[in-house]
């Protein structure tokens, strides 16, 4: 009996052990969940077609202030910095989506804005407060999440720069 | 009953107590012995590399990488020719070392292999396990379209339960337009009718929304059941067609 319980124990620990990893919670230092979302101009974006370059994740809403903002100093940012391999998408969090795709078209911008209608990114990476900018290594990995964004210091900058000198 | 019995043992024992002692004793003494015949560094053994000051045993490894001027002459760093009257005793350190790297290079490459043997085999025992034959239904995707349909997603569902929904990039596109087949879905049913319904999104003619769907009622056997969705163009009716098969 108890050698029995033991084995079902132990193969339940490990069918866990073994269960594929869906969305998880991102942590920095941790293996961003890929995700495919479709952009407002149209098409899709898969975030793991993008490992080699350095990725930055923006939160955004259309209902959300400093958003606006936000999208603007990244926009420069995304000019300045993407013949070094900096890729910028933008998640929408918007329910209504053609509240966000208007808001898109109104707010050009020089990366894909994307929709999460069914908020499945934002649970994934763990987003409750906007906007929120989350920077993707070379390998994949979640370098760091910058929750309530006030704007590109030197300091984000920096990491930004130390994130595209590594060569992988 | 039984406590008794181990006391017993233990008192059998007590009078072998001072033979195993001594035992113990004289396998200590011997143990250095021993030491010196195990494979070890001649640094560590040998009593002239022993009594030899630390310092000239430095500059000794680095004359005796280039060998053929291990007389402390120029090509040789400032110390070494302080150091080149000892480099006799110290240089069997140099192969031994270079033995010990290649020998550490080569444990380390087998661990490497082992560590990706057991990553397939693990792969393979997660499939196993996850998805076994006798339950495991697959899905796959294939397409042989030109101009009349842009796939943009594909969405599944089995027994009106949505399993799958996949959206498509350009790439990924472009990858099934050159003959690539993707395994869309993989699950466990039991044996027993079922019913698949694919719905596939995307641009159709004149860049249109379009969006089709496609179903098969298939019975899961024993064995594992695997279906396959193919999109392909229709050129009389300058339409898509969407067809499930059933691999038998």
């Amino acid at each position: 009996m108890i050698r029995r319980f033991g084995r079902i124990s132990l193969l339940l620990a490990l069918l866990a052990a073994l269960q594929p990893a869906a969305l998880a919670d991102a942590q920095p230092g941790s293996a961003a969940p890929d995700f495919a979302l479709p952009a407002a101009s149209g098409g899709n974006v898969r975030l793991s077609e993008y490992r080699g370059d350095v990725v930055l994740l923006a939160f955004w809403s259309s209902r959300c202030a400093r958003c606006v903002t936000q999208l603007t100093a990244l926009d420069d940012l995304q000019t300045t910095y993407r013949s070094a391999g900096l890729v910028t998408l933008a998640v929408s969090v918007d329910d209504d989506l053609t509240r966000a795709t208007r808001f898109a078209k109104s707010h050009p911008a020089r990366f894909p804005l994307l929709l999460d209608r069914r908020k499945g990114v934002s649970r994934a990476y763990g987003i409750e407060r906007l906007p929120t900018t989350v920077l993707i290594d070379r390998r994949g990995r979640v370098h760091s999440i910058q929750p309530d964004f006030r704007g590109i210091d030197n300091s984000y900058v920096a990491q930004l720069r130390a994130l595209l000198d590594d060569p992988l | 009953m039984r406590i008794a019995r181990i006391h017993g043992r233990q008192r059998s024992f007590a009078p072998l107590a001072p033979v195993l002692l001594a035992l113990a004793l004289a396998l200590w003494q011997t143990a250095p012995a021993w030491s010196a015949d195990a494979d070890l560094p001649a640094v560590a053994t040998s009593p002239a590399a022993l009594s030899a000051p630390t310092a000239p045993a430095a500059p000794a490894t680095t004359s005796a990488s280039p060998a053929p001027g291990a007389t402390g002459a120029t090509p040789a760093p400032a110390s070494a020719p302080a150091g080149a009257d000892a480099a006799t005793p110290a240089d069997p350190t140099a192969p031994a070392a270079d033995g010990s790297t290649r020998a550490l290079d080569e444990q380390i490459q087998d661990i490497k292999q082992q560590v990706v043997d057991l990553n397939k085999d693990l792969f393979v025992l997660e499939e196993e396990l996850l998805f076994p034959a006798n339950t495991q239904v697959a899905v796959f995707i294939s397409m042989d379209v030109g101009e009349f349909f842009g796939l943009d997603s594909v969405t599944l569902k089995i027994d009106n339960k949505e399993v799958s929904n996949y959206l498509y990039t350009p790439r990924e596109v472009a990858a099934l337009a050159k003959g690539g087949v993707q395994r869309l879905y993989v699950g466990n049913l039991r044996a027993g009718a079922h019913e698949l319904v694919a719905l596939f999104g995307g641009k159709g003619p004149n860049e249109r929304d379009y969006r089709r769907g496609a179903s098969i009622k298939f019975e899961k056997g024993v064995g594992a059941k695997y279906l396959e969705l193919k999109i392909s163009d229709r050129a009389r009716k300058a339409q898509p067609e969407f067809e499930i098969r059933d691999w038998e």
